[in-house]
C-alpha cells in the first residue's frame, strides 16, 4: 500500500498531494480496524479526497477501496457500491475494472446490498452505453465490459421473479429505466431535466462497431413485454403493482410510442385487479392508478386514448369536470401543458426537438419512428373484440350472461369488487354498451380468447416473418459500414480518445474475449499492520453444529429452492442437471422432502414427468443396490403416490399414466391397486385396460397377477367397466398361454352358482365364504359374465353350463335362462357342441335345452340336423311335446298334425306361439321359414282332431286363435276350409261354428255361405245334431237371405226349425206371400202348410220342391226387397253368383277360388257398386269391435295375465255364435 | 437487523397537532424523524369555525404563540392550542412544508387521506433520480388532541415494527395487514421513488 501510494506521489510531486495521499493512507488504515460507523465516515472522507479533491489518486487507491466490498457490514458493502458508481461516473475507464466487482455484489447474500447494486447498475448501464457509443473505436476489453453489463442486465431482469418483494421492486425500476434507455427519445417525449443528457436509443448510431442498434431496440421491447407480463401476474403484491403502475406512467410519458400498451395494461389491470389484494390495498392501488392515469392523460400524446382513459377515470370515481381539466385541449395540446410545466418547474422537454416542433403547427404524429405498425396492432386486439361484441349485447343476451354468471358468484364479496363497484348510471345507453363491450373485450383478451386476438396473432405472425428478413438485411449493412466506423461517429466528445486505435476486425472471434474480472480483495493483506492484528481464521471457531431440526429444516428448504428454481434453470438449459440432482437428493433422505417433491411433480406432472421418471428410477436403483435386505417401501410409495396423483387428476389425454405404468421397473401391489382403480373409472376405463393389457403382454413373469385384475373386473358392477374388460379378455383368450387361466377362472366363477347362497367373493371379499344373502339376478349374472362371453369362442364350454344348471336352484335357473340368449345365438344351431347338448340333454337340463332351442330358432328356421336331434330326443328319451315347438316348422306335416292335440292343450301363450310359428306370423322377416302346414291345413286339422284325444274347449280356443289372424285367414282361405270341411263325411262337429264365425268376419261371404247351407241340406245335415243346431242358428242369423235356403228344407226339418225358433215362421210366410203368383206356385203345399202353422196341411212331396227351389227365379226377388237401396244394381250379382254355385254341385270345388274373382269383376264392371260398397263397408263396423276383443286377448296373455282372465274374455264371442251347446 | 435507523417523515396538514405529536413521541424513541404539513398555509382554530388563524410556513411556533396570547390568551389556553404550540416550539422552530423538502426518507406516514394524496402527487411529480424507494403509509387520525395522541402511539408502534423487520420491503405488506387487523382501520400504502 505504501509502495503504491508513493509511486502515485512520485508521479504528481505536489506538496498538497503528498499530504492528501498520506491522509488517504491513514484513513484507509483506520477504516480497516474501526467499527462500522466510523469506518463509513472514514471511507466517505477517502471518497471525497480521491474523487473530488484529487482525482489523480483515484487509480492508486481504487483497489484498497474495493477491498471493502467483502466487509462484514452491509452498510460498508453498500457504501462500496455507491463508491463504484461515483468512480465510474467520474472516470468511465474504471468501468473496465469495476463492473465485475459490481457483478459480484449483485449476487451478494444480503438483499439490501443487491438492491443497492441494482440501483447502481441502473445508472451504470446508461453510463456504459454512453461511454461505448462515444468511443471512436471499441477495444476488446470494452466489448467484454459491455458483454458483462448485458449479462448483468439479464440477471436483473430475471430478478423480476425474485422471492424478495423489495428486490422485485428494484428490478421493476431497473426495467423501467432500461426500457427508456433502449428506446428512442422522440420529439413528443417528456424529458426530465436531470436526464436530458442521458443516453437513449436514438443516440446510438446504427453503424456502431460493436453495439447493434436493432438488438438494443429488441431488448428494450422485450423488457417492456416482460414488465407487462409481470404486471398481469395474478399474485403480484400491491407494492410491486404500484411500482409497475408508476413505471408504466413514466414510460408512457417519456416514450409515447408505448402509450397504447400502457393504457391497455391499465385497462386490463382495472378490469382484473389481482384477487390476492386486501381491501385497503385495492384502494391504494386504485388511487395510484388514478394518479398515473391523470399523469398520462396530461401528456399531449394521450389524445387518441382520451376516451379510454376518461372511462377508466370515471370508473375510478373521478368527476368528469376534473377529467376534463386534466385533458389537454386538442388544438393547443402541445403548448399549454408545456407552459404549465415550465411554471411549475417540473417537466421540461428536450429543447432542440421542441424548437423544431414549435414551428410546424401540425398535430404531432403521435407514435413516431421506430415501429409504427406495432401500436395499432396491439391496440386493436381489444378494439376488434369490443367491436365484435358491441352488436351482440342486446338486453336478452346481457340478461342471460348475468343469469349464467350468477352461478359463479363467490359467497363473499371480494375486496376489489367492493372497492370498485360504482352503480351503473347510464345503463342501456350506447356509450354504456360500448363501455361494457370494451370491458368484456379486455377480459377476453386477457384470457386469450376473442376474434380480435386471433386476428392480431395472425398479423403478428406475418410481421414476425417480415422482421426476420429485416434482420438479415441489417446484418449485411452492418458488415459493409463497419469498415470506417470512426467517420460515422456522431458525438465525438470522447474523454478517452487516443490510444484505442486498433479496430477489432468483425471476424475476430468473440469467444476469445474474457469477461472483466473483479478486483479481488487481496489488497487488504498488503495494508501495513493490518495483517498483524488480524485473528487467524479457524472454521471451528465460527461454526457450531446444527440441531437435527435445523438440519432438517435447512435441507428441506434447500430442496425447495431447487424445486422452485424450475423456471430459471429451464431458461439456462440445465434442467436435466436439476432433475438428476433432485432425484438423487430426495432418494437419499427420508422425511417430508419426498412428499414435497412428489407434490411438486403432481402440481404440473405434464411438464415435470422427467423428474417423476428420474425419481422413480433412482428409487428403484436404491432398492437394487441394497438388494438382499433392501425394502421396496420407498419405491412403492413413490410409484403409488405418482400413480394415484395421476389417477385422481381429472381428464388427461397424454397417456402419462400408461407411460408411467409401462416404464416403471416394477409394479408393486399397491400400484396394481391404483391401476385397478383407474380401470374402474368409467371415463378412463379403456385407457386403463389398454395399459393393463400391455402389462400382461409385456411382463410375462407376472402376467397372471395382472390378468387376475382384469378377470376380476370382468364381473364389475359398472357396465362399462365390465364390458370393456370382457372385450379385452376375449381378445386375450385367443392367446394360448393365457387361455387356460382365463377359462379356469370363468368356470370357477360359474361353479359358484351351485352354492345355495352367493359366496362373499362376489361382494368383494377375498375369502370364498358364503353369506346369508339370497341370490339375485345381479349376483347370478356376475358369475356368468365372463363365461358367457367366452362361450361363443369355445363351444365346448356349454356342457359345463348344463352340469352347473342341473345342480342350481330354481332362482338361478331362471336367471341363467335369461342370460344365455346372446351367447347361444352367437354359437348358432350348427354348433356341433350345441347339437351334442341337445342330443344328450342331461337330466334336469330340459328347460335349458328348450330355451336354447327357442333362442336358436327364434329368428331362423331350424336346420335339418337340429330337427333330427330334437325328434330323436322327443321320441326316444323325453316325450315332452314342448321340445318340438322350436323346430315345429322343420317337422313333417303328419308329425305336426299328430302333435297338434298335445300342443293345443299347453298354456295359451305357448299355443299362441306355436300357431305363430306355424302361420309364419311370428316375425316380419319370417318368410324364410316354410311351415309344413298351410293355414287352411291347420284349421282343417284342428277340426279333425279326435275329441277323445283332446277336449273340445281347447280345440275351440285353438280355432279362435286362427280366426284372430285375420291377415292369414282371409275370406278365400276360409272359403276353401269350409268347402273342404263340408266335403268330409261325417261332418266335423265344429263345422257350423266355423261357418258362422267366418260369416261374422267376412259378411260378403254371405252368398257363399248360403251355397254351403243349401249343400248341407243335400247332405242331410239334420242327422248331425250339433251341426244341425248350428245350421238353424246360422239361418236365423242370415235371414232374410237364408229364407230361400229354408224353403229348400223338407217340411219335417222346417218344422223342426220353427220349433227351435218360432219367430222365424211369420217373416218367412210373409216372404212367400210377397212372391209373384207364379213363384208361389213353386212352393209345395206341404211347405206352405208348415208355414201357415195353424192350418194342418197335407204333406207334399219334398224332392221336387227342393229341385224347383234350386231354380234361380225365387232368389233375386227377395234380394231386391231385402236391399232396396241396392235394388238397381244388385240383381245382376246374385243372379250370376248363386246359379254359378248352385247349378252344378261338383263345380264349386274347383270354382271356389273364382268366386271372389267374379265378385270383383262385378265390382269392376259396375263402378257404382264400388261406391255403394264403400258406403256399405261401415256395415262390418261391429266387426272391429269384436276384433278388438280378440286382439286384446293375446295382449294380456303376453303380459302373463293369469289364464283365467284370458278365458273369461273368450267365451263372449262363443256365446254369440251359439255353439256352446257343442261343448 | 436494520442496517441503518429508518428515516421517517410524519405528515399532516398544518404540521401542528398530529404530525408534531407523532414527531414528539418518535424522536423520544430514538427515530430519525421529521414532520411536515402539506397545506398551502398553516391553519389554527380561531374564535369561530369560520375564522381560523392562518399563517404561512415561514412563521415560527414562537411567533404564533405570541400572536395567539395577544389575541385571546384564555381561549387558546383553554382549547389547548397554546399548550400545543409550546410543545412544538421545543421540538423545532417552525412548521415545514413537505413539498419544499428535498431530503430523502425511507418511510412517510401521513395522517389523513387528503394529505396522502398530496404527498403522492408531490413525490410523483418530482423527477426520478436515484430510484430509491420510499414507502408512504396513511394512518387516518382525526384532528384533535386525544386522537392525535392515540394516533401517535399507533404510528410509533408501526415504526418500531417496521424498524425491527429483517427486510422491510419484503415484510411490510404482511406487517401492515396485521396492523390493519389489530387496529381495525385501513392503511393506504404505496411506494414512490426518488
Amino acid at each position: 500500500m505504501d509502495v503504491s501510494s508513493e509511486e502515485g506521489d512520485s508521479e504528481i510531486p505536489h506538496v498538497i498531494d503528498m499530504t492528501t495521499s498520506e491522509k488517504v493512507v491513514d484513513l484507509l488504515n483506520q477504516a480497516v480496524l474501526t467499527p462500522t460507523d466510523e469506518k463509513l465516515t472514514g471511507l466517505k472522507q477517502v471518497q471525497e479526497l480521491i474523487l473530488n479533491k484529487d482525482p489523480s489518486l483515484l487509480d492508486n487507491f481504487l483497489d484498497e477501496m474495493i477491498a471493502f466490498q467483502t466487509d462484514k457490514s452491509i452498510e460498508v458493502r453498500k457504501y462500496v457500491i455507491g463508491f463504484i458508481e461515483e468512480a465510474c461516473k467520474r472516470d468511465n475507464e474504471l468501468l473496465l475494472r469495476l463492473i465485475a466487482n459490481l457483478n459480484m455484489l449483485l449476487k451478494d447474500e444480503s438483499v439490501n446490498v443487491v438492491k443497492k447494486a441494482i440501483l447502481t447498475l441502473t445508472q451504470l448501464y446508461k453510463v456504459t452505453l454512453q461511454w461505448l457509443v462515444r468511443s471512436k473505436a471499441v477495444s476488446e476489453r470494452q466489448e467484454a465490459c459491455w458483454d458483462l453489463v448485458t449479462q448483468m442486465k439479464g440477471d436483473v431482469l430475471a430478478l423480476l421473479d425474485s422471492e424478495n418483494d423489495g428486490v422485485r421492486t428494484h428490478a421493476i425500476k431497473f426495467t423501467e429505466s432500461l426500457i427508456i434507455t433502449l428506446s428512442p427519445r422522440t420529439s413528443d417525449s417528456d424529458v426530465p431535466k436531470r436526464q436530458e443528457g442521458d443516453i437513449s436509443l436514438d443516440k446510438v448510431p446504427k453503424d456502431h462497431s460493436y453495439i447493434r442498434y436493432d438488438v438494443l431496440c429488441e431488448e428494450g421491447k422485450n423488457a417492456l413485454e416482460r414488465l407487462l407480463k409481470f404486471m398481469v401476474h395474478p399474485a403480484i403484491t400491491s407494492i410491486n403493482l404500484t411500482t409497475a403502475l408508476g413505471s408504466l406512467a413514466t414510460i408512457a410519458r417519456q416514450r409515447p410510442m408505448f402509450m397504447s400498451e400502457v393504457v391497455q395494461a391499465y385497462e386490463m389491470l382495472h378490469a382484473n385487479l389481482p384477487p390476492t389484494l386486501a381491501k385497503s390495498q385495492v384502494s391504494s392501488v386504485r388511487k395510484n392508478l388514478k394518479l398515473h392515469l391523470v399523469a398520462v392523460l396530461k401528456h399531449p400524446c394521450s389524445l387518441e386514448f382520451q376516451g379510454q382513459i376518461g372511462t377508466l377515470l370515471l370508473d375510478l370515481g373521478m368527476p368528469q369536470s376534473e377529467i376534463t381539466r386534466s385533458t389537454p385541449a386538442p388544438r393547443e395540446q402541445r403548448k399549454r401543458p408545456r407552459h404549465e410545466q415550465y411554471k411549475e418547474g417540473k417537466k421540461v422537454k428536450m429543447e432542440p426537438a421542441l424548437m423544431e416542433d414549435d414551428e410546424d403547427k401540425e398535430e404531432p404524429a403521435p407514435l413516431s419512428v421506430p415501429k409504427p405498425a406495432a401500436v395499432p396492432v396491439v391496440q386493436s386486439a381489444i378494439d376488434l373484440t369490443a367491436e365484435f361484441l358491441h352488436p351482440l349485447l342486446n338486453p336478452e343476451n346481457v340478461a342471460n350472461l348475468v343469469l349464467i354468471s350468477m352461478v359463479y358468484l363467490p359467497d363473499v364479496m371480494p375486496a376489489s369488487f367492493q372497492a370498485t363497484y360504482t352503480p351503473v348510471e347510464s345503463a342501456g345507453t350506447d356509450a354504456q354498451i360500448k363501455h361494457l363491450a370494451r370491458l368484456m373485450a379486455t377480459q377476453m383478451t386477457a384470457a386469450g380468447i376473442g376474434p380480435g386476438l386471433e386476428q392480431c396473432k395472425a398479423r403478428e405472425d406475418e410481421a414476425g416473418k417480415d422482421e426476420g428478413n429485416d434482420d438479415d438485411a441489417a446484418g449485411k449493412d452492418l458488415l459493409i459500414k463497419r469498415k470506417n466506423p470512426a467517420a460515422m461517429m456522431g458525438q465525438a466528445i470522447s474523454v478517452v480518445g487516443g490510444y484505442q486505435e486498433k479496430v477489432t476486425s468483425p471476424e475476430a472471434p468473440v469467444t476469445v474475449k474474457r469477461l472483466p474480472e473483479p478486483i479481488l480483495p487481496t489488497a487488504q493483506t498488503k495494508l501495513p499492520g493490518a495483517s498483524g492484528r488480524k485473528k487467524v481464521f479457524r472454521l471451528s471457531d465460527v461454526v457450531q453444529p446444527l440441531s437435527d431440526a435445523q438440519i432438517e429444516m435447512l435441507t428441506s428448504r434447500a430442496v425447495k429452492r431447487i424445486l422452485n428454481s424450475e423456471k430459471a434453470i429451464t431458461q439456462s438449459g440445465m434442467s436435466h442437471v436439476r432433475v438428476k440432482l433432485l432425484s438423487r437428493l430426495v432418494t437419499q433422505f427420508e422425511g417430508m422432502m419426498k412428499e414435497d417433491v412428489l407434490g411438486f411433480i403432481l402440481d404440473d406432472i405434464r411438464t415435470r414427468s422427467d423428474l417423476a421418471f428420474s425419481l422413480l428410477y433412482q428409487e428403484y436403483n436404491t432398492y437394487l443396490s441394497q438388494l438382499p435386505t433392501g425394502l421396496l417401501d420407498s419405491y412403492d410409495h413413490c410409484l403409488y403416490t405418482l400413480l394415484s396423483g395421476l389417477q385422481e387428476k381429472p381428464e388427461q389425454r397424454d397417456g402419462l399414466f400408461t407411460k408411467l405404468v409401462l416404464e416403471a421397473p416394477l409394479i408393486t401391489e399397491s400400484a396394481l391397486e391404483v391401476i385397478r382403480r383407474y380401470c374402474e373409472d368409467e371415463s378412463r376405463v379403456y385407457l386403463g385396460m389398454t395399459t393393463l393389457k400391455e402389462l400382461i403382454v409385456k411382463r410375462p413373469s407376472r402376467q397372471f397377477q395382472y390378468l387376475h385384475v382384469l378377470l376380476d373386473l370382468s364381473s364389475h358392477e359398472k357396465e362399462k367397466v365390465r364390458t370393456t374388460a370382457l372385450a379385452f379378455l376375449k381378445r386375450m383368450y385367443e392367446k394360448d398361454q393365457l387361455r387356460d387361466y382365463i377359462e379356469k377362472f370363468a368356470l370357477n366363477y360359474m361353479q359358484l352358482l351351485v352354492h345355495p347362497n352367493p359366496p362373499s367373493l362376489l361382494f368383494g371379499a377375498d375369502k370364498d365364504t358364503e353369506v346369508a344373502a339370497p341370490w339375485t339376478e345381479e349376483t347370478v349374472r356376475q358369475c356368468l359374465f365372463l363365461y358367457l362371453s367366452l362361450l361363443p369362442l369355445n363351444h365346448r364350454l356349454v356342457h359345463e353350463l348344463a352340469s352347473v344348471y342341473t345342480e342350481a336352484i330354481a332362482d338361478i335357473k331362471r336367471s341363467v335362462l335369461r342370460a344365455i340368449e346372446q351367447p347361444i345365438r352367437g354359437m348358432g344351431m350348427n354348433s356341433p357342441e350345441l347339437l351334442l347338448l341337445v342330443e344328450n340333454c342331461p337330466k334336469g337340463a330340459e328347460t335349458l335345452v328348450t330355451r336354447c332351442l327357442h333362442i336358436l330358432t327364434d329368428k331362423v328356421p331350424p336346420s335339418p340336423e337340429l330337427v333330427e336331434r330334437v325328434r330323436d330326443l322327443y321320441h326316444k328319451r323325453v316325450p315332452d311335446v314342448r321340445f318340438l315347438i322350436p323346430v315345429i316348422n322343420g317337422l313333417e306335416k303328419n308329425e305336426v298334425i299328430q302333435a297338434l292335440p298335445k300342443l293345443i292343450k299347453l298354456n295359451p301363450i305357448v299355443v299362441k306361439e306355436v300357431f305363430n310359428r306355424l302361420l309364419g306370423t311370428q316375425h316380419s322377416e319370417g318368410s324364410s321359414s316354410v311351415s309344413p302346414l298351410t293355414p287352411g291345413d291347420l284349421l282343417i286339422a284342428l277340426h279333425n282332431i279326435d275329441s277323445t284325444k283332446c277336449d273340445m274347449k281347447s280345440i275351440i280356443k285353438a280355432t279362435n286363435l286362427c280366426f284372430g289372424e285375420k291377415n292369414v285367414y282371409t275370406s278365400e282361405v276360409l272359403a276353401v276350409v269350409m268347402q273342404q270341411l263340408m266335403e268330409q263325411s261325417p261332418l266335423p262337429m265344429l263345422l257350423m261354428r266355423t261357418v258362422i264365425q267366418s260369416l261374422t268376419m267376412y259378411p260378403r261371404l254371405g252368398g257363399f255361405v248360403m251355397n254351403i247351407l243349401s249343400r248341407l241340406i243335400v247332405k242331410q245335415v239334420w242327422k248331425y245334431p250339433k251341426v244341425w243346431e248350428g245350421f238353424v242358428k246360422c239361418c236365423q242369423r242370415t235371414k232374410p237371405q237364408s229364407f230361400s235356403v229354408l224353403l229348400q228344407l223338407p217340411p219335417a226339418q222346417l218344422t223342426s226349425v220353427f220349433e227351435r225358433c218360432p219367430e222365424m215362421r211369420e217373416p218367412l210366410l210373409q216372404h212367400v206371400h210377397s212372391f209373384t203368383p207364379h213363384q208361389q206356385a213353386h212352393i209345395p203345399n206341404s211347405i206352405m202348410s208348415v208355414l201357415e202353422a195353424n192350418k194342418k196341411t197335407e204333406p207334399k212331396p219334398v224332392e221336387p220342391v227342393v229341385e224347383k227351389g234350386m231354380e234361380p227365379d225365387p232368389v233375386p226377388v227377395p234380394v231386391e226387397e231385402e236391399v232396396p237401396v241396392e235394388a238397381l244394381q244388385r240383381p245382376d250379382t246374385p243372379v250370376q253368383q248363386l246359379p254359378a254355385v248352385m247349378k252344378e254341385e261338383e263345380e264349386p270345388m274347383e270354382q271356389h277360388e273364382s268366386d271372389p274373382v267374379i265378385q270383383e269383376e262385378a265390382v269392376d264392371t259396375v263402378p257404382e257398386v264400388d261406391l255403394t260398397r264403400a258406403e256399405a263397408t261401415p256395415s262390418p263396423q261391429p266387426e272391429p269391435a269384436e276384433e278388438a276383443m280378440e286382439t286384446s286377448q293375446p295382449e294380456p296373455s303376453d303380459l302373463h295375465l293369469p289364464e283365467k282372465d284370458a278365458e273369461a274374455a273368450t267365451p263372449e264371442p262363443e256365446a254369440g255364435s251359439g255353439s256352446e251347446d257343442a261343448e | 437487523m436494520p442496517s441503518h435507523p429508518l428515516r421517517v417523515a410524519v405528515v399532516c396538514s398544518s404540521n401542528q397537532n398530529r404530525s408534531m405529536e407523532a414527531h414528539n413521541i418518535l424522536s423520544k424513541r430514538g427515530f430519525d424523524v421529521r414532520s411536515f404539513g402539506t397545506g398551502s398555509h398553516v391553519k389554527l382554530p380561531g374564535p369561530a369555525p369560520d375564522k381560523p388563524n392562518v399563517y404561512d410556513f415561514k412563521t415560527t411556533y414562537v411567533q404564533m404563540y405570541n400572536d395567539l396570547v395577544r389575541k385571546d390568551k384564555e381561549l387558546y389556553t383553554q382549547n389547548g392550542i397554546l399548550h400545543m404550540l409550546d410543545r412544538n416550539k421545543r421540538i423545532k422552530s417552525k412548521p415545514e412544508r413537505f413539498q419544499n423538502c428535498k431530503d430523502k426518507f425511507d418511510l412517510v406516514i401521513t395522517c389523513e387521506e387528503r394529505v396522502y394524496d398530496q404527498v403522492l402527487e408531490d413525490l410523483n411529480s418530482r423527477e426520478q433520480e436515484t430510484l430509491q424507494p420510499v414507502h408512504v403509509i396513511n394512518v387516518d387520525i382525526q384532528d384533535n388532541h386525544e386522537e392525535a395522541t392515540l394516533g401517535a402511539f399507533l404510528i410509533c408502534e408501526l415504526c418500531q415494527c417496521i424498524q425491527h423487520t429483517d427486510d422491510m420491503e419484503n415484510e411490510i405488506d404482511e406487517l401492515l395487514q396485521e396492523f390493519e387487523e389489530k387496529s381495525n382501520r385501513p392503511f393506504l400504502h404505496t411506494v414512490c421513488f426518488y
